[in-house]
């Protein structure tokens, strides 16, 4: 089977984009949770220091998450144009 | 979508957010064609100017309604946690507008995104009409959309930069505190720093944008897989559909409750609060 086939490109495709997303997944995954257990351990330190924690937590999980976005991103980028 | 009419192999979700481009409800020249997106920031825009002055011009009380509260909520949200935590005292009667501008924009963008509206490309015939059918689209899940904000906070950062250190001393400040003097020994070294420093300050401009694009699309596209899913495959075409059905329909029903009442304010959160950042430290470097 050459590798033109569209059927093998599809499967191709396919498991890229899975794999690509999954792989980025794994390090932003690791990182939110560091974020929320800090927070929820500080939190349990220092109880009157909520407030302003919940906006750093916030803050944090965002710029993490974002990680995950590149990862999918390059993945449709993959994607659309092979 | 109709059920018996469609094969699962015709679902394509993203089609929603790319193919509207070709078909502009108004064609205009240079690229400003009027299409989904402009509808949908228009829609948002409006909200977002005319639900505020509502609930003003109907007459605060001393005791707040429930609409009185939750604006009251959100400009406090909007002063106290985004504003005060990025932008000088000095400061904020200048840019507090603008940001918090960003987030209620930027939320009602978001929400009204979530919220079927018949604006699809594909049409439906009824009684002898053709309306277009029910979708849910978001103007931030559009690149265009989410790089214009971003680039209106680059360019009032560099702005703002320059104008309260001089062009020199702003260039100066996005060194680190505490590098050696420069000297033939330590260039190099220095050299490497500023071009990072530059990358980074560049970098900003992706990350900003595409934060904020990619969960709305991202969002968008996980409800539409799980719910297609449920209609397509649990509508009785895979040999074991209940179990598509049943996994499909709460946890599209699930993913939608989290974008809704979550990732759509938390995002405006996001892009505010890093907009107050960004302008704040480049007004006052040191700190």
């Amino acid at each position: 089977m050459a590798l033109t086939d569209t059927g093998l490109t599809d499967a191709a495709k396919a498991l890229e984009l899975g794999l690509a997303t999954g792989f980025g997944a794994i390090g932003p995954g690791i990182g939110v949770g560091f974020i929320f257990g800090k927070t929820i351990e500080s939190v349990g330190r220092q109880p009157e220091l909520r407030g302003q924690l919940q906006g750093l937590m916030w803050l944090g999980f965002a710029l993490t998450e974002a990680i995950v976005f590149y990862a999918l991103g390059m993945a449709f980028v993959a994607f659309s144009i092979v | 979508m109709s059920l018996p009419l469609l094969a699962a192999s015709d679902f394509d979700p993203v089609a929603e957010f790319t193919n509207f481009i070709d078909h502009p409800y108004v064609d205009l020249p240079l690229g400003l064609d009027i299409n989904k997106a402009v509808i949908y920031l228009w829609i948002s825009g409006l909200l977002a100017v005319v639900l505020p002055l509502l609930i003003i011009r109907r007459g605060l009380k001393a005791r707040p309604d429930g609409a009185q509260t939750t604006a009251e909520i959100v400009y406090d949200v909007a002063e106290n946690q985004i504003a005060r935590a990025g932008l000088p005292e000095e400061n904020m009667r200048t840019w507090f507008p603008y940001v918090a501008t960003l987030f209620v924009f930027i939320w009602m963008m978001n929400l009204i995104g979530f919220i079927p509206l018949p604006f699809a490309d594909e049409h439906v015939d009824l009684w002898g009409l053709s309306i277009p059918k029910f979708q849910i689209y978001a103007a931030t899940a559009n690149l265009s959309v989410t790089l214009t904000l971003t680039l209106c906070t680059f360019f009032i950062q560099h702005f703002e930069g320059v104008r309260h250190n001089g062009p020199l001393g702003y260039l100066k400040s996005w060194m680190p505190s505490g590098l050696p003097k420069f000297a033939l020994k330590t260039a190099p070294l220095l050299i490497l720093i500023a071009f990072i420093e530059v990358i980074s300050q560049l970098v900003r401009l992706v990350s900003l944008s595409f934060r904020l694009f990619f969960n709305l699309l991202a969002g968008h596209l996980v409800i539409a897989v799980f719910l297609g899913i449920a209609v397509l495959l649990g509508g009785g075409q895979a040999v074991f559909w209940p179990v598509h059905l049943l996994i499909g329909l709460p946890m599209g029903i699930a993913i939608f409750g989290l974008e809704f009442t979550l990732i759509a304010g938390l995002q405006a959160f996001i892009f505010a609060s890093l907009s107050a950042i960004y302008i704040g430290g480049a007004i006052h470097p040191d700190h």
